[in-house]
Formats: C-alpha cells, structure tokens, sequence
C-alpha cells in the first residue's frame, strides 16, 4: 500500500465531500470487483479457513470481538461497505443521500432482500438494529448512536435518521462490523444477550449458518435466496478452530486451509510463507480499523508528565528494528498518532526518528543526570499479554531505553489484570494497540481529550490533557466540510507529534495469508471481515 | 473383610472426600477472586471499547454484580446439584466443556500412566533382580536422567527429534487438520499423534517407578518371610512373584494414588507443548481469561478425580495386602 | 563425621554430582566475571548458529547470547530452588514437630490439613499462587514453598512420633526442660538426616518447577532464567533448535547433580541401607 498512500489524501477528501456534503445519491452499483476483476467468477467450491480464538457465539453485538467478527460478517451484513480508501460503497442500503446541513441521513435499501429464515427484510429491521440493539449492546455504537435523534421508515424500504448536529464521520458507523443489521423478529422484546437464538443465528448475508461443531469447525453454506445476483460464488466455509499457532502454520502448509488472517500466523512464520508461490500474502484489508500500537504512557508519573522526556524516550527507540526483527517486516513504522490509513493523516507531521544521542541530551537539559549505576529515571512496565512478539517487543524496549539510561522494571500480568490495571490507572508505562475505526473522531480522539478522562480501558486512561488538543478535536469533530476537518486535524497532528502524549511504535499489519486460486478475497477496507460473496475459485 | 464393613468405610471415605472436595472449591473461589480483573475487564479489553454501562451489563450477565459471599453460596449450591455453571467466556455450559475436553486428558494421562507404571515396575524388578549389574546401574542411571529432566523439554527435543528431523510422527494436536478419517484410520490418527505427548509424560514417572520398585523389592527380599520361603525351598521364580513383588508394589501403589493427581498438573505442560486439546490447557486459559466458572469446574472435576483415585488406592492396597485393616 | 565423609566419597555418582554441582555455583558466581555484557542486550545478529560470530551457543531471535544467558540463568535456578526449600522446611519442621510432638486432636488437625493439602495438584495450585499474584521472584518462591512442604510435615512428624518416646526426650521432660528446648535441643538434631536428604532433593524438584512456570510465561520478566529461555524458543524451534537445547542441558545438569548429592548424602546417613545398594 506504500506510494500511493500519500496523494489519496487529497483525493479521499473531495469523494467524502461528494458523499456527505453535497445531496449526491451514490454511484448505483459500484461493485468493489470493478477494480481487481481480472477473470470471470466461477460459481461452486469450498474455502476452509481458520479462526482462532473460537467465538463464544456468532451474534454482532453480542460479542465484538476479532474471531465474532470475521465469521458473522458473512452471515450479516450492514447498510454500506468501505473500499481501501474508506468510501463507503452500497451494501443493504443501495444508495444514500445527506441533507446540505449534514443532519438528515437518509437511506434507500436493497430490494427482495430475505432473512435465511425466509421472512423478508424490511426498513423496520434496519431501525430496530440501530435504534435499539446496537444501543443498548455495542458501547462503540452506543457512543455515536446517541446523537441521533430521530429514526424512522417512512417505507419498507427506506430508513431516515436524524442527529443532532452535523456529524461528518457518521457515514462510516454502517459497516457490517460496527452496526450489522439483525432481524427485528427474533430479538424485539427480548434479552439479547440471553436470547436462545443466539445459537443460531440468522441473517441477510450471503452465507447462512448451518453448524458448529464446538473445538472443530463452524460450516457456512451458501444462500440461495441472496439479494445480489449471482453471489455468492462459493457453495460452502468452514472455519477450522486450531489453537495452536504451530499447527495453523502447518495446516495452511499443507493446504487443508486455504485462508489465514489476522493474528493466525506468528510473525517469524510469515516470511516462509511469502516464499512458497501457490500462496498470497496480502497485508491490505486493514484500513477500516487502522491498529495502531504506541507505549501507553501514564501522565500521572513522574517525569512521564514532561514533554521533554516522552520526546527523548521516542527517540530511543529504533522503529525499524522492531518492524523488521520482530514483525519480520510485515507491517509500518508509526509516524504519529494517526495511522496512515486513517481518514486526515497528514503525511507531513512526522515524529522524530531515532537518534539516542539526542534523547540523551535532553534528558541532560531536564537535569535528569545518570547516578552511580548510570540510571537517569527508573519506571515500571506492563508487558501487554496477548503474545509472545509483544513480551519480546517489551524486552527490546528495555534495552533501547537503558540506552539513554532509563531503567525499566517489567511486570508481566495476564489479560485479566492488564486490562484491569489499565483501567484502573495503576500503571506507568505499558504497550496498547487500537482501532481508529477510519476516522480521528470515531477511534483517535478517544485516546487524547481530557473529557474522556475514564476509568475505562481503551478510554484515556494515561490522564493526558490539554486543552490545545481539546479544541482542536472538537473543531474536527464539529466541522460539517471534510476540508475543514482536514485543517483542524493537521493542525492537530503537529501539535501530537510535538507533545507526544503516547509514544507511538507501529501501524500493525495482519497478514492475510491465502491460496492464490482464490480470487477477489480482499476487495476493501475491512479485509476478511466482509462478506466475501465476491470469492470465487479462478 | 465383610461385605458391611467394607460398605461403611467406602461410605465413610466418599463421605470425607467430598468434604474435601468442598472446601477445594470454596479455597480456589476464593483464591482466584483474589486475582486483578474479572471477565467483564478481559472481554472489554479484547473488544477494543468499552463504557460503564457496557461493563456492568456482562457482570450482570455473568452473576458477577452480587456480593461476593451470595456469589460463593450460589455457587456451591449449584455444584451440589453438579450444575458448574456457565462459562463466561464462550458462553457455554461447563460440564459441556469438561466432557469435550476431558477425554484427550484422560487418554493421554491414561496412556503415560500405563506405560510409565509398566515399564517402572518392569524396569525397577530387574534391576533389582541383578543388583550391582551393568544393567542395574543403566537402569539407575536411565532413571535418574529421567528424573532430572524438565518436562517440557523432554517434550520438545522429542518434537525436534521424531517430527522435525525424522519427520517420523506429528508434532501437535490429536488429530489431522481437515483429513476427513473415518473408522480404523482415526484411531490410527490418534495413535500417531499420542506418542510422543503420552511418552513425554511417562517418563518423568517411569523414573520414580522404577526407583521406588527397586528399592522396595530390596528392602522386602532381606525380610524374614521371604528368607522363611527361601528356606522352605520355594522356587526363585514363585517367591519373587508371590513374595517380593506382591509386598514390594504396595509403595508403588501409594506412590501412584498420590501421583495421579499430578499427572494432571503435568498434562498442563505436555498439552502446551505438543497442543493437546485436554483440559490442562483448558484450565490454564481460563486463569488467564479469568472464566472463574470453568476453572472452577475444572478443579472440581479434578479434584474428584483425586480423591476418587486415593479411595481406589486404598482399596487396592487392603486387597493386596490383607494386612491392613480399612477400617483403621 | 569423618566417617560419614568416607561414606559419601566412596559414592562415584555423589561425587560426579558434588562435583557438578559444584561448576553450575561457579558458573552462578563468576557469570558476571565471564559474560559482563547485560544478558538481555542484543549483543549479534538473530539466530546466529553456535560457534558463528564469536558465540559460543548461538544468539536468539533477538540476538542476545544464549551462553550469556544461560549462565546468569544459573544464579537465579539456584538462588529460587534454595530459597524456597528453606522455606518450605520452615513450615514443614514446624508443623511436622508440632503435629508429632503434641498428638491427639493436634496433630490430627495438622494431618488433615496436609492431607487436604495434598489433594490439590501441586503444579497446578503453584500455577494459581504465581498468576494471582503476579509473576516476580518472590511469588514464585511463595508458591514453591507453598506447594513443596506437606512431604517435609510428614516426615517430620514420623520422626517426632518415634524419637518423643524416647529416654534421653524422657529424661529432659523430667528435668523440666522447655518445651521448645526439648523440640529444638533434644528432637530436631536427631531428626536432621531425613531433612536434610528431602531437602537437597527438594532443591532439584523446586528448580525444576521453576523453569515450568517461567516456561509457561509465569517466570518474573525481570532476571533471565532456563525456563524462561526454553519458553521463548519453543515457537522457533525449527529455526533455532539451540535457543531450548543449551538451557535444557542446564537444568537436566543441574537437577542431576542435586539428585546425586541427594542420593550420596541418604546413603552416607543411613549406612544400613547404604551397604545393600552394594
């Protein structure tokens, strides 16, 4: 995804001005094939991929967690999809219109659409999903739903919503993912999470459930009745569970599974599959989410409240060592606190690359002298549980900071109390990676305005305020024009890389890892959570 | 030993052990919510967002908003009616989870267990049978090698060994990825894949009992009955059977009922290493995930078995040595 | 004493495991002597084989030497296994004392106790101590200790039944000696050899539940250990089998020669049993 990255800023700004500002309906029927279809698609075939952790169940909303996702985002689908540059592209709703104030959102849906129960699809399913499923289960939703203030189907197939100011970004809370729509008959009135249902769960999407053989397989099969002509191309899934990451690593070896994503393959494996030819290694299909990976860094403590020392522990760190030893190269350096691909990063806010020297002399300048044993500042780091690249991330960071004489003392705690801890606020310095969902305002700003100040994890926890950024995210927040926004935002982004409220490491990249027959696999901005109607066998 | 007698110490010893059993459960309840974060903290953490609200809905959801002491009554008086509870994390019945997990442990402990006490005895009768020999002290020293060496590694230089060099057997999990096997083949499957986790765990065991055979078949050969029968020109053969072995393995009995419970805590270390789908590896993911339902259901499952296990122990040990009275 | 020190030389394997033993606490001391460079510092390329680039055992997948490594990791097997035995003899002696020294509804209750003990697998239950309460050095050693002591209880206790009944604890009863003085004085010094054999094999046991825990990513992320070291090349295995062969060889070294020592020291107190082993 590399040079190209650059220019598009420009470009994504005027098509999401075309989209929100102007009351343009959509391009009718864009398909995301348009691009990528090289061949004609075959019907017939399986596809075996794996997942892992095994989900509890198989209900967006229910559970939001990866291996959730990735499976129910064939058997639901939500009103729009997003291509590689987060453009919202038709899904259940075929086309959309924005009133000039950017307050009235209205959407026309598809037609014919069925449940896989066999009941028909209507506007009412759409307004139960979002004005109360979604509402009441996803907090990500719950936080953006709540400026709405109005929503109704004035037709069985057309929705209107009404917020209560301009909200820009609100174009991209309708992807499958964030707001998947579920049938208003089987949950309304109901306990959703409890809802026996949910073992079953039920559909648009052009794969219907039909088994789950726990520890085993989950088996999609193909719908016939899908609204879309022709799709899907493939007759069955099946997602294998194997725990084990050295045994995922043989199974896709030895191709009794097709398709690898996200977190299956360890990092130290990838370069040996990007060896063998029959296999593609596609690192895009992650736009959507943007994971960014920084060390979390508690303002509270002492002298992590001082730009100065923040500035000089980035410096510290040699990014590209960590890119390339233990990510094995798959993935980017950070460049500061928005990802790359997300909506308004300016490629011209830079943070400072690696130049110990420099830290060092900072530190000086702070009066932070070495002692007798050569430490400046001794601090406490949390290791981040999720996996063994993460423990070494954690070893090599030590290391680069006793470099400018900064010792770290590591705690290694388990998932339950990292996330307790986090939220808690009893930490110093930690590692966290998070989705920016697109857009500064859905999944950046989170992270920085003082009135998010929470005891929450994925909130801003390190206590970091100032009300320069404040403003400056309002501003964004606020603007109606993605023009404006852009200003405010690069405006923003100077600020961050010059405060370095975290210290950011590096855009992750999961590698989606899949045998090349299979064509079409990934055809937009959220990878191997969409629906995957397009794949077929070339 | 009278058929009510008998009848009043089995009852007497399961009437114990459930006691034990309880106050297992009521310590690891205890302990674990000693331990930072709950459920609702892991599942918000890998949701990538979380509010107040959308925290205090799982802990409702999963009985976690109760006082601490109402929580433990629950509990306990559930798992009187053998009810486990929910897992809170994939959402399912615990007993569900034990009974699919259950049978991998049970095979691959059952198997090492065999083959260990198999071979121990095999092993320890001979080398005591040709003491000071160039094969007692092999033995002695096969013994001891397997005695010091960690688990773990055993399991992993046998992968680098047999799958990674020789290619000869699978290095993880229990069956082929996706092979579609049926009938003769799947056992043939599991066989394969058994040997080498059943071996890494037989090992460390197969020392103990082979030292704990030689030794007590040294310590009984001295003993007066068997010089009596010796005496008495008894064949070698018949003593050593009837005599020596017969008193020898009563330590290596005890030693057994005490040892399978560890074999459970060994199974953690052989299932992390070869990915065995048991419930070792089912409980030290559920620390991690803080499922205080399934770990729980996991020890108590355990547990039964353990003190199951010593009842049988003693039994034994009253059948083979009539001796001892169980009533005492 | 001379005595028992012939004893014990006249034993070729406890002689070759003092003597091991003996080069795994030279190693411990002088690792700082030997290797001074930090073990965690990426000192070379990842993966280097042994013997390329000046490392004797290779480097790992961050370039840190495993020779450098697996020498500091001496000190802190040793330092863990040591510790926590001593402790676990604390409590054991002393409720093994108490429980034999005092009888009845005492010991009674101390034996239930250990027995209940006993029933959790220990592994498992050390697993539960160090997750809870957050891998570090001093945890692991608590739940080692904590795990290990029921054996020493029960040992101690057989003694104290058999030896309280003897004249020379009679005959200070009568004299009206303390009673800790009597525990302490008269009883325990009797009572040494069977401690002393359980606990240099407690010594082996406790280093290898160590390296268990640090192998399952419960090891205290501060001090480098084989456990630790092995944990982190399993994933690698195939690409560095070096990274889990050297460290395992430690520890195997390590716990042999506790076992041998264990096994001489047995054999060189009881001379009786001694003398059959021919």
């Amino acid at each position: 995804m590399a040079p190209n990255r650059r220019s598009p800023a420009g470009l994504r700004r005027r098509d999401f001005l075309a989209a929100a500002g102007a009351t343009l309906a959509a391009p009718a029927v864009l398909g995301p094939g348009d691009a990528l279809g090289q061949g004609t698609p075959r019907r017939g075939g399986t596809l075996n991929m794996i997942l892992n952790p095994e989900p509890p169940v198989l209900v967006l909303g229910v559970n939001n967690q990866g291996p959730t996702l990735a499976a129910a985002s064939k058997i639901y689908e939500g009103l729009l999809r997003y291509d590689f540059q987060l453009r919202p592209q038709p899904a259940l709703a075929k086309s959309w219109t924005v009133s000039p104030d950017g307050t009235l959102y209205t959407f026309n849906l598809q037609e014919n659409v069925k449940w896989h129960d066999g009941r028909p699809f209507t506007a009412d399913d759409v307004v139960f999903s979002i004005g109360k499923f979604h509402m009441e289960l996803s907090p990500r939703s719950r936080a953006i739903f709540q400026r709405i203030t109005e929503i109704a189907a004035p037709n069985p197939t057309t929705v209107t919503i009404k917020i209560r100011e301009a909200f820009e970004p609100f174009l991209l809370m309708f992807d499958v993912t964030a707001t998947g729509i579920v049938p208003k008959h089987v949950y309304d009135g109901t306990d959703f999470r409890n809802n026996p249902a949910n073992a079953t769960p039920i559909g648009t999407g052009p794969f219907k459930f039909n088994e789950w053989r726990r520890g085993n397989y989950i088996h999609l099969t193909r719908f016939a009745d899908y609204w879309k002509p022709g799709q899907p191309y493939l007759d069955d899934i099946y997602y294998r569970i194997i725990p084990d990451s050295a045994s995922r690593g043989l199974a896709l070896q030895s191709g009794q599974v097709q398709l690898t994503q996200s977190n299956d393959i360890e990092p130290f494996d990838v370069p040996r599959f990007q060896q063998m030819p029959n296999l593609a290694v596609e690192t895009k299909g992650w736009e959507y989410y943007g994971p960014l990976s920084w060390i979390e860094v508690n303002h509270r403590v002492q002298p992590l409240g001082d730009v100065r020392f923040r500035r000089a522990l980035s410096m510290a760190i040699d990014r590209n060592f960590i890119l390339n030893r233990l990510w094995f190269g798959v993935g980017k350096v950070a460049t500061g606190a928005f990802s790359s691909a997300t909506r308004f990063h300016d490629p011209n806010a830079r943070i400072a690359g690696y130049n110990p020297r420099e830290a060092a002399a900072l530190l000086d300048a702070m009066g932070l002298r070495p002692d007798a044993q050569g430490v400046r500042a001794r601090l406490k780091f949390l290791h981040l549980p999720y996996g063994e690249v993460w423990t070494r991330l954690g070893e090599y960071l030590r290391q680069a900071f006793a470099q400018i004489g900064v010792q770290l003392t590591m705690e290694s705690v388990d998932a339950g109390a990292w996330a307790r801890r986090l939220a808690e606020w009893d930490y110093e310095l930690s590692i966290n990676f998070v989705y920016q969902w697109g857009d500064p305002t859905l999944g950046v700003e989170r992270t920085y305005v003082s009135s998010n100040i929470q005891r929450v994890t994925f909130t801003n926890t390190g206590g970091y305020s100032n009300p320069q950024v404040d403003a400056l995210f309002e501003r964004g927040r606020t603007a109606v024009r993605a023009e404006d926004r852009q200003t405010a935002f690069s405006e923003l982004q100077r600020l961050l890389v010059a405060e370095v409220p975290q210290i950011w490491l590096m855009e992750l990249a999961f590698p989606t890892i899949y045998d090349r027959r299979y064509k079409d696999v990934i055809v937009g901005g959220t990878g191997v959570q969409a629906s995957f109607g397009d794949v077929y066998i070339g | 030993m009278e058929p009510a007698a008998l009848a009043r110490f089995v009852f007497g010893r399961i009437a114990k052990a459930a006691l034990v059993v309880l106050a297992i459960v009521v310590l690891n309840f205890v302990l674990i919510r000693l331990a930072p974060g709950d459920p609702a903290s892991v599942i918000a953490g890998q949701s990538g967002a979380a509010d107040p609200q959308f925290m205090e809905q799982l802990r409702r959801q999963f009985g976690l908003d109760r006082p601490l002491p109402e929580q433990l009554w629950i509990y306990v008086s559930r798992i009187v009616m053998l009810d486990l509870g929910v897992s809170h994390r994939q959402q399912r019945a615990v007993v569900d989870l034990l009974a699919e997990r259950l049978p991998a442990t049970l095979l691959l402990t059952g198997a090492a267990f065999v083959f260990a006490i198999s071979m121990g005895i095999l092993l320890g009768t001979l080398a005591a049978r040709r003491v000071g020999t160039l094969a007692d002290t092999l033995i002695t020293i096969l013994a001891l090698a397997c005695y010091a060496t960690p688990l773990f590694w055993v399991g992993l230089m046998l992968v680098l060994l047999f799958s990674v060099l020789l290619d000869w057997l699978p290095a993880f999990g229990m069956t082929s990825v996706g092979a579609n096997l049926t009938g003769f083949a799947v056992i043939v499957d599991i066989g394969r894949h058994l040997v080498l986790p059943a071996l890494t765990l037989g090992l460390f065991y197969l020392a103990i009992y082979a030292r704990l055979t030689r030794a007590s078949m040294l310590e009984v050969a001295d003993q007066d009955f068997v010089k009596t029968a010796r005496a008495k020109g008894v064949p070698e053969g018949r003593i050593l059977r009837a005599h020596v072995l017969r008193n020898a393995l009563l330590p290596v009995i005890t030693f057994a009922g005490i040892q399978a419970g560890q074999l459970i805590g060994g199974s953690i270390l052989v299932e992390t290493v070869f990915a065995w789908p048991g419930i070792g590896r089912l409980a030290f993911d559920a620390l991690l995930a803080r499922d205080y339902n399934l770990l729980l259901g996991v020890f108590f499952c355990t547990s039964v078995m353990v003190v199951a296990f010593n009842i049988v122990t003693d039994l034994l040990y009253a059948l083979i040595d009539p001796r001892i009275e169980v009533a005492s | 004493m001379r005595d028992f020190a012939r004893r014990f030389a006249r034993n070729v394997g406890a002689v070759f495991g003092l003597v091991l033993l003996l080069a795994v606490l030279a190693l411990a001391l002088l690792a700082p002597v030997l290797f001074p460079v930090d073990p965690w510092q990426m000192a070379g390329v990842p993966f280097a084989p042994p013997l390329e680039d000046g490392f004797l055992l290779g480097t790992d997948s961050l370039g840190r030497d495993v020779a450098a490594g697996i020498a500091h990791g001496a000190h802190i097997s040793l330092l863990v296994g040591l510790v926590s035995t001593v402790a676990a003899i604390a409590i054991g002696v002393t409720l093994g004392a108490v429980a034999g020294y005092a009888g009845g509804r005492i010991d009674d209750a101390i034996m239930r106790f250990t027995e209940f003990f006993q029933t959790i697998p220990s592994f498992v239950f050390a697993i539960v101590l160090v997750a809870i309460f957050t891998p570090s050095i001093s945890s692991i050693i608590a739940a080692i200790a904590i795990v290990s002591w029921p054996p020493v209880t029960r040992v101690v206790r057989g003694e104290f039944l058999s030896l309280r009944s003897r004249e020379f604890v009679q005959a200070a009863i009568v004299l009206g000696q303390s009673t800790p003085r009597i525990i302490f004085g008269q009883i325990l010094p009797n009572a040494l050899s069977p401690i002393i054999v359980l606990g240099s094999l407690m010594v082996a046991s406790a280093i290898l539940l160590e390296s268990a825990l640090s192998f399952l990513g419960l090891g205290d992320p501060n001090v480098m250990s084989w456990g630790f070291m092995i944990g982190a090349g399993r994933s690698v295995i195939r690409l560095a089998w070096w990274m889990s062969v050297f460290p395992g060889v430690a520890i195997f070294l390590t716990v042999l020669a506790l076992n041998l020592v264990g096994e001489g020291l047995s054999d060189a107190l009881n001379p009786r049993l001694a003398r059959r082993r021919g």
